[in-house]
């Protein structure tokens, strides 16, 4: 019993021992968990009051300070980190959009709206840590790179006259930022997939599965944005971690027509939804490399507050809608100012799906139901006045929203109620503003400038080397309706050399931004598990200003005919040739020789046309008529000069051909 | 004007008895008009070189004449590297003139077959016995610094050939010469060190002659020729970019995640293994390491099962096909400049399904270190887990790391795998056709005499390349007259050649480090002069472009001035001839 005892306890010791170390080696991974670079997936939905659904994507690398950032990468981009390393960036947003925001009906208020929607076209700010002589070379060498990195043509952001440094108006506003728009930049796919291999799962695994590249190019909506963030933990730039934030936001229309069969009657009820029917796709599991991988559901707060009796008990059974799959928690939102209601979050975990059983949210409505998002304090709209290629004016529009009466109303109590709006205006150099034509009109009363505008920095545009920036702080009463800017504006000639190839199309002022620096873009879903922060959830949380975007305006310029140049030559040359030979006649002739010549031609020869003539009134008057003499010998000789000089010419263009051939 | 001109005309046209205004006239014909019209035509011709210079487009001047002068130096066989050989014979009893002369035509025989690069060799023998030591070639101060005597052949001690070359480092090391250094020993034994040195263990019984034939050999096809085959690798596929960088792109591609996830100490195998060879490599080409990690990247080809090694077995035919483009992500780096080279180092983890993966040689046997390279891409190395088994229980997301062993094994052989790139052995033994010689290896990848061998090719190919490129760009422009060439170009192609006239004379003078550097910075500037971007758009303003422009002012007015200059000339002979005949009836 004793010996056999014996390696039994030595077994075991073996045992604990390599279970200790098992355990030591775990204590330590947790420990360097900490600082190792991270990812996490997220994706969020929202069905939208006018039939359409929100599907925003966001994935999160970080990597933390270290000195090898740059250089050594073990999930983080690479790419991203010698770009930052390259050129001293602190923080950067590139953004792809393909159609515009709806703030009316998709909301104005949320964080999406305010953070995600973004102008058309491409945006680029950045802002860097370099000496201020020095950031113009960094962002011209950034939009290099960045145009290398994308596939796009961000390089045009790289002339002067098409990026601009606002001081205090942009929101991560500082002297080293430079703002830029490309209004007219195609999004496509050849852009979506270098985005796509910054991501370590790529769109192998994962929800980036999901990203069925005809169906969210379908969309109403598409903005694929990239936000950087280098946070500096000491002097040296050297150790600074890294935060990418890679989002796509989406609104799709789910295709009505299986919905349709089923509530033939009712046409207005919401279509339903599920992932394979918007995407094509479904989840079958996380990307292993994910820290998290969950996907939200999201309900505003005016569709949830009808059903007021949700509590965790019974929470995914209501009477408006049903899921396809349980939710693994629910969030509500907390404790907001604008407490109308509270938004809720379904939370589903993807790691509990498998390939046997894909996840695949499906969302079916059961009752008829309308809300409408939360807006923002204003809706902001801009437009050109006048006609002709000669002038014009540009108005941006601010319009109050009854909706919004209860939250603005929350301090009206205040005499001095007053409601703070940013306006940033880029311009380009060919639209001149007249900044004295600016003209304010509050409840379509004018104003007086000074009396509404708290601040205005104005920098203004310089031919063919910086574009026309200006920065205003509007201070609107609270009760305010609607209030409008106007600024006059005289159309620019370009050189011909500056026109695009499609001039006739117009030309892009690009987005005002308009933001209320009062109001924060913030919702906060508290969470039960400390442990595992959702990225996603806590960018929500930021305190970020609502802001909106404005449209796009084409401006019709005076397009030349672009055969003009020539054309111009041409005439020019001709009649100042024509000026020099006539001239040099002058000088030249000898007036009364030639009349005498002329007399003694008359009087001795005839040219053919007058011996016809003469002939002919012979004719005409009956009498017969007499041939002058010795004519024949002469035209023959006129003959063969004329075709002697035909071939000079022809054997001239001969040789002229062979020569240049 | 015309009035007062034609008055004497009118008198003339009075009818005199003896004057037939048709044949003749009786006064002088005026200059006037043909004065005029042939100062407009003078002021024409002489305006045209003004006019053609202020259309003339601007254009640097470029040294042609320069350049040409280069290209056909490096070609006439100019270049020429000087080389001290040394040979040593300890032991020996035989006149030093004779051994020396009998090497000579070998050297020269072996060393004539490289036809871009050329030597010029001094060789020096010293016979080394205990009673007497004889030198050749005889000069008053010796050519050597050797001491007779500080070398005993108790000093070769078979077992430690380190202690050997240390030693021999610290007699000869003085001096940038290749020695060879032939004892009389037990059993016979040949190596190369680590330094510029070999040694030879001869027996007794041996002729002098049979070394000396082993000599010449050593000095010619390892010291010289780095020990590589001819024409394995030639000079075209030097793996230096144009800017005399290489970044080295480590990547480690998980072909599964789902299976398992490996990573690496990148860091610390950066630091012990890669920082010397980096240092060492430094006179050739400035050389960074970056490292990632990729997942979800399958290899473009299918493996088939070998049930007889118990493995998944991928055939060399096949290894065009390992490499997938599309999946493998191995960027171009954004911190290197433009036109850097950059080597792509892969460490493939195949997934569970084909786990130990072996790569099969022609031969059928299964290659040992389980990669290859492509010239001028990398090298990719497949590296299995040591068991193939996925663990259901362990969770894919902890990250494993490669044990550190696996990983010094694994960057040896990428140190091998660079070396080949370079051209050199992957193994430590030269086969010659007089015998084996054993290579020491240096613990910086690269020995001392294989970096001189790597200095001097460099230097060689950097200066053809330079005298190639610069050759295109003086052809390219002189092919194209109406080309804006910017001053920054003639800037860059004149510095160029001074660089690469330093690099000329630091070779015939044997400093191989700075020759190096000076002719890798001609041949950037070079390139640099032909990519520079104003010569990369079509920014040459074309002759048909001028012509059509200038042609509607200057062809109707050139007409009206030369007809008009033709037609006064035609007159006024005529008219002279009417008043010389009338001059000669009124005589």
């Amino acid at each position: 019993m004793g010996f056999l005892q014996r390696p039994f306890v030595v077994l075991l010791l073996i045992l604990t021992y390599q279970l200790l170390q098992c355990l030591v080696a775990f204590g330590s991974v947790n420990e360097g968990d900490q600082k190792q670079e991270q990812f996490s997936e997220e994706l969020l939905l929202k069905p939208l009051p006018d039939r359409k659904v929100l599907a925003h994507f966001h994935f999160q690398s970080s990597a933390p300070p270290s000195a090898a950032n740059g250089r050594h990468h073990h999930l983080f981009p690479k790419a991203i980190s010698q770009l930052i390393q390259k050129f001293q960036v602190k923080e950067m947003e590139l953004s792809f959009t393909h159609g515009r925001w709806n703030y009316e009906s998709w909301g104005g208020f949320d964080p999406i709206a305010s953070s995600n929607a973004k102008p058309p076209g491409v945006e680029l700010w950045a802002v860097f840590d370099v000496a201020q002589d020095q950031i113009d070379a960094s962002w011209k060498n950034l939009t290099h790179a960045l145009s290398g990195l994308f596939c796009a043509s961000i390089n045009f952001l790289e002339s002067t006259t098409t990026y601009s440094s606002p001081e205090w108006s942009f929101p991560p506003a500082s002297g080293n930022l430079r703002y830029g728009t490309l209004p007219r930049e195609a999004v496509c796919t050849e852009n979506l997939t270098p985005w796509l291999k910054l991501l370590p799962c790529r769109d192998k695994a994962g929800l980036s599965v999901l990203l069925d590249r005809p169906s969210i190019y379908r969309g109403y909506y598409h903005s694929q944005r990239l936000h950087l963030t280098a946070r500096g933990s000491g002097s040296k730039e050297m150790d600074s971690g890294i935060v990418l934030d890679q989002t796509l936001t989406v609104v799709l229309q789910p295709n009505s027509r299986r919905a349709g069969m089923v509530h033939a009657s009712e046409n207005h009820i919401q279509p339903s939804w599920s992932l394979s029917s918007m995407f094509g796709k479904q989840v079958i599991g996380k990307c292993i490399l994910a820290k998290s991988s969950n996907v939200y559901l999201q309900l505003d707060s005016s569709l949830v507050s009808p059903t007021n009796s949700i509590t965790s008990e019974n929470f995914w059974t209501n009477p408006s809608f049903e899921l396809s799959a349980n939710p693994d928690s629910l969030l509500i939102e907390e404790n907001s100012l604008h407490s109308k209601g509270l938004s809720v979050l379904y939370k589903f975990q993807v790691e509990n799906y498998s390939e046997s059983e894909p996840f695949d949210l499906g969302f079916t409505w059961k009752n008829p139901v309308i809300w409408s998002c939360q807006q923002a304090p204003l809706h902001a709209s801009r437009f050109l006045m006048g006609s002709g290629n000669e002038r014009g004016a540009i108005a941006i529009f601010l319009k109050s929203k009854q909706l919004n009466e209860g939250f603005i109303g929350f301090n009206a109590d205040n005499e001095r109620c007053e409601l703070r709006v940013d306006v940033f205006q880029v311009v380009p150099w060919y639209v001149k503003v007249y900044f004295h034509s600016l003209q304010v009109f509050v409840d379509q009363q004018p104003k007086a400038v000074s009396d509404v505008i708290e601040k205005i920095r104005v920098s203004p545009s310089k031919d063919k080397v910086s574009p026309g920036m200006m920065e205003i702080v509007l201070k609107l009463p609270c009760r305010v309706k609607s209030a409008a800017l106007t600024i006059d504006f005289d159309k620019g000639f370009l050189h011909i050399d500056e026109y695009p190839p499609d001039a006739n199309q117009g030309f892009d002022i690009p987005s005002a931004i308009i933001s209320f620096p009062d109001f924060h873009a913030s919702m906060d879903f508290p969470e039960d598990d400390s442990m595992n922060k959702s990225s996603l959830l806590s960018k929500f949380k930021e305190k970020s200003p609502v802001m909106s975007y404005t449209e796009v305006l084409l401006v019709p310029l005076t397009t030349p005919d672009f055969s003009m140049p020539y054309n111009v030559i041409t005439i020019t040359c001709t009649v100042f040739a024509l000026y020099f030979g006539s001239l040099l006649n002058v000088l030249r002739r000898r007036v009364a020789e030639e009349e005498r010549f002329l007399k003694e031609k008359a009087a001795n020869k005839t040219g053919g046309l007058s011996m016809m003539l003469s002939k002919l009134s012979a004719k005409l008057r009956g009498r017969p008529w007499e041939p002058p003499q010795s004519v024949q010998h002469l035209s023959s000789f006129i003959n063969s000069k004329l075709v002697f000089k035909v071939i000079l010419v022809a054997g001239l263009a001969v040789g002229w051909q062979y020569f240049f051939s | 004007m015309p009035e007062i001109t034609q008055l004497p005309e009118s008198d003339v046209s009075k009818p005199l008895p003896d004057l037939d205004p048709k044949t003749m006239r009786k006064t002088q014909p005026g200059l006037k008009r043909l004065f005029l019209t042939f100062s407009v035509l003078f002021s024409f011709l002489l305006g045209f070189p003004f006019f053609w210079n202020s259309v003339e487009i601007y254009r640097s001047p470029l040294p042609f004449r320069e350049i040409d002068s280069l290209s056909t130096h490096l070609r006439s066989d100019t270049l020429r590297f000087p080389l001290h050989f040394h040979a040593l014979f300890i032991g020996f009893h035989s006149d030093p003139d004779r051994l020396r002369l009998s090497l000579l035509p070998q050297i020269t025989k072996l060393t004539s077959q490289n036809p871009k690069c050329s030597y010029n060799f001094t060789l020096s023998v010293i016979v080394d016995s205990a009673s007497a030591c004889l030198r050749s070639p005889n000069t008053s101060p010796p050519s050597s610094l050797y001491q007779c005597g500080s070398i005993t052949p108790a000093l070769f001690d078979p077992k430690d050939d380190e202690a050997v070359d240390q030693k021999l480092e610290s007699v000869f090391g003085a001096k940038k010469e290749y020695t060879v250094v032939v004892v009389k020993g037990e059993n016979e034994r040949a190596v190369v060190g680590k330094y510029r040195h070999a040694w030879m263990l001869v027996s007794a019984g041996d002729q002098v002659e049979m070394a000396a034939v082993k000599v010449a050999e050593v000095l010619v096809k390892v010291f010289v020729n780095g020990g590589r085959e001819e024409g394995s690798i030639r000079n075209e596929f030097m793996p230096v970019g144009p800017d005399g960088r290489i970044v080295l792109s480590f990547n480690l591609l998980n072909a599964d995640p789902r299976d398992w996830v490996f990573d690496w100490d990148f860091q610390k195998i950066d630091e012990t293994l890669l920082a010397p060879m980096i240092e060492a490599l430094n006179p050739v080409a400035n050389i960074t390491v970056e490292s990632q990690v990729l997942y979800h990247t399958p290899k473009a080809s299918f493996s088939h099962w070998n049930q007889k090694l118990g493995s998944h077995v991928f055939s060399t035919n096949d290894l065009p096909f390992f490499v997938n483009s599309n999946e493998w992500h191995l960027d171009t780096s954004i911190a290197a400049g433009g036109r850097s080279k950059i080597l792509q180092f892969v460490v493939y983890v195949p997934s569970a399904k084909e786990c130990p993966l072996l790569l099969q040689l022609p031969n059928g046997e299964i290659s040992k270190t389980n990669g290859f390279i492509s010239p001028m891409w990398g090298g990719v190395i497949v590296w299995n887990p040591q068991s193939c088994l996925k663990d259901s229980e362990s969770n894919p997301v902890d990250r494993r790391m490669i044990p550190l062993q696996d990983l010094e094994e694994m960057f040896e052989v990428f140190i091998g795998q660079f070396r080949q790139l370079f051209g050199f052995k992957s193994i430590n033994v030269y086969t010659g056709a007089s015998g084996v010689w054993n290579l020491l290896p240096s613990e910086r990848g690269f020995t001392e005499w294989e970096l001189d061998v790597l200095s001097r090719q460099h230097t060689c190919f950097n200066l053809h390349s330079c005298a190639t490129t610069l050759g295109s760009l003086s052809r390219l422009v002189q092919s194209l007259p109406r080309m804006i060439i910017k001053d920054e170009i003639g800037k860059q192609v004149k510095f160029s050649l001074e660089a690469a006239r330093l690099a000329q004379s630091n070779a015939s003078n044997g400093v191989y480090e700075s020759s190096a550097a000076s002719s890798r910075q001609a041949r950037s500037l070079a390139e640099d002069a032909f990519f520079h971007p104003s010569i990369m758009s079509v920014s040459y303003y074309s002759f048909e472009h001028c012509f059509a422009v200038y042609s509607p002012f200057f062809l109707p007015v050139a007409m009206h001035v030369v007809l008009a200059a033709l037609r006064e000339l035609r007159r006024y002979k005529k008219e002279k001839a009417k008043y010389l005949a009338w001059k000669a009836k009124a005589n």
